[in-house]
């Protein structure tokens, strides 16, 4: 995969950056257009994800975005942080959410955004979303029920 | 692009025009006009979301937290939104069964 590294500082301020910078890379991509709304919102909350979780521990380092196109013409994009990591809850059946439950919207939406999302806890935590450049035969509702496919 | 809050009476009901983008960064002004609006008593809101350029989880837990914020004064809180690319995350989240969210204020105002 050809790759471009962002490094962003851990301030909220710049997750707009990290939507316009990755947006505009899947655009030369050829990615079409209402897939490029998808990407920015898993961008918005991936990226929103970490920047918090170095907020909330105290850490003054920038997290790392990577993202290009793999070898099988699909758009990647990898968040990576140094916070304590979490644990991403089971995916749950559409309209199953606690609607009182502000948590854990971001990781519901890039579950039914992403063709792909795998979340890894290391010595932090890495969130990698998969995109085809174009979209899928599929409704929002067939896609948020196809959580067969992702890894977790 | 910055978010826009602008306020105003529509007969008992307060229409809350939100234009821009509410992501992290921006989403603590929409809250802080959400409850300053209950807490001048209106607990009946339409949050017109028609010049809203971006929505994320961040701005979808606002929205709920000001549907919790009005219905413990048994109020009120509608959305007008036409954009698929939002429309799109709030099927996602199950929130299309929790807000009434109509095409037009028009449509907001006369049944909300």
């Amino acid at each position: 995969m050809s790759a471009v590294e962002l490094c962003l500082p851990a301030d909220v301020q710049y997750v707009g950056l990290a939507r316009l910078v990755v947006c505009a890379a899947a655009r030369i991509a050829g990615m079409d257009s209402d897939r490029v709304e998808d990407l920015r919102i898993a961008v918005s909350e991936a990226t929103t994800n970490a920047i918090m979780a170095h907020r909330r521990s105290g850490r003054p380092e920038p997290v790392m975005l990577r993202f290009g196109t793999d070898d099988q013409k699909r758009f990647q994009v990898t968040v990576v942080d140094s916070g304590p990591g979490f644990q991403p809850a089971a995916p749950e059946a559409l309209n199953g959410r606690d609607w009182r439950d502000e948590s854990g919207l971001g990781v519901t939406i890039i579950r039914g955004l992403a063709d792909e999302v795998r979340f890894e806890r290391g010595e932090g935590m890495q969130v990698s979303m998969r995109f085809a450049l174009e979209l899928q035969d599929l409704g929002a509702e067939d896609a948020a029920d196809d959580l067969g496919s992702q890894s977790v | 692009m910055e978010l826009t809050l602008n306020h105003r009476r529509e007969g008992d009901k307060t229409v809350l025009e939100v234009g821009g983008e509410v992501d992290v960064y921006t989403a603590p002004k929409l809250r802080e006009k959400l409850v300053e609006l209950v807490g001048e008593g209106l607990y009946d809101v339409v949050v017109d979301m028609t010049k809203v350029e971006f929505l994320d989880s961040t701005g979808l837990g606002v929205l709920v937290g000001g549907l919790k914020r009005v219905r413990s004064h048994d109020g009120s809180l509608a959305l007008v939104c036409n954009q698929e690319r939002i429309l799109k995350i709030f099927r996602i989240t199950g929130l299309t069964k929790v807000f009434p969210i109509y095409d037009t204020l028009d449509e907001a105002l006369q049944d909300a």
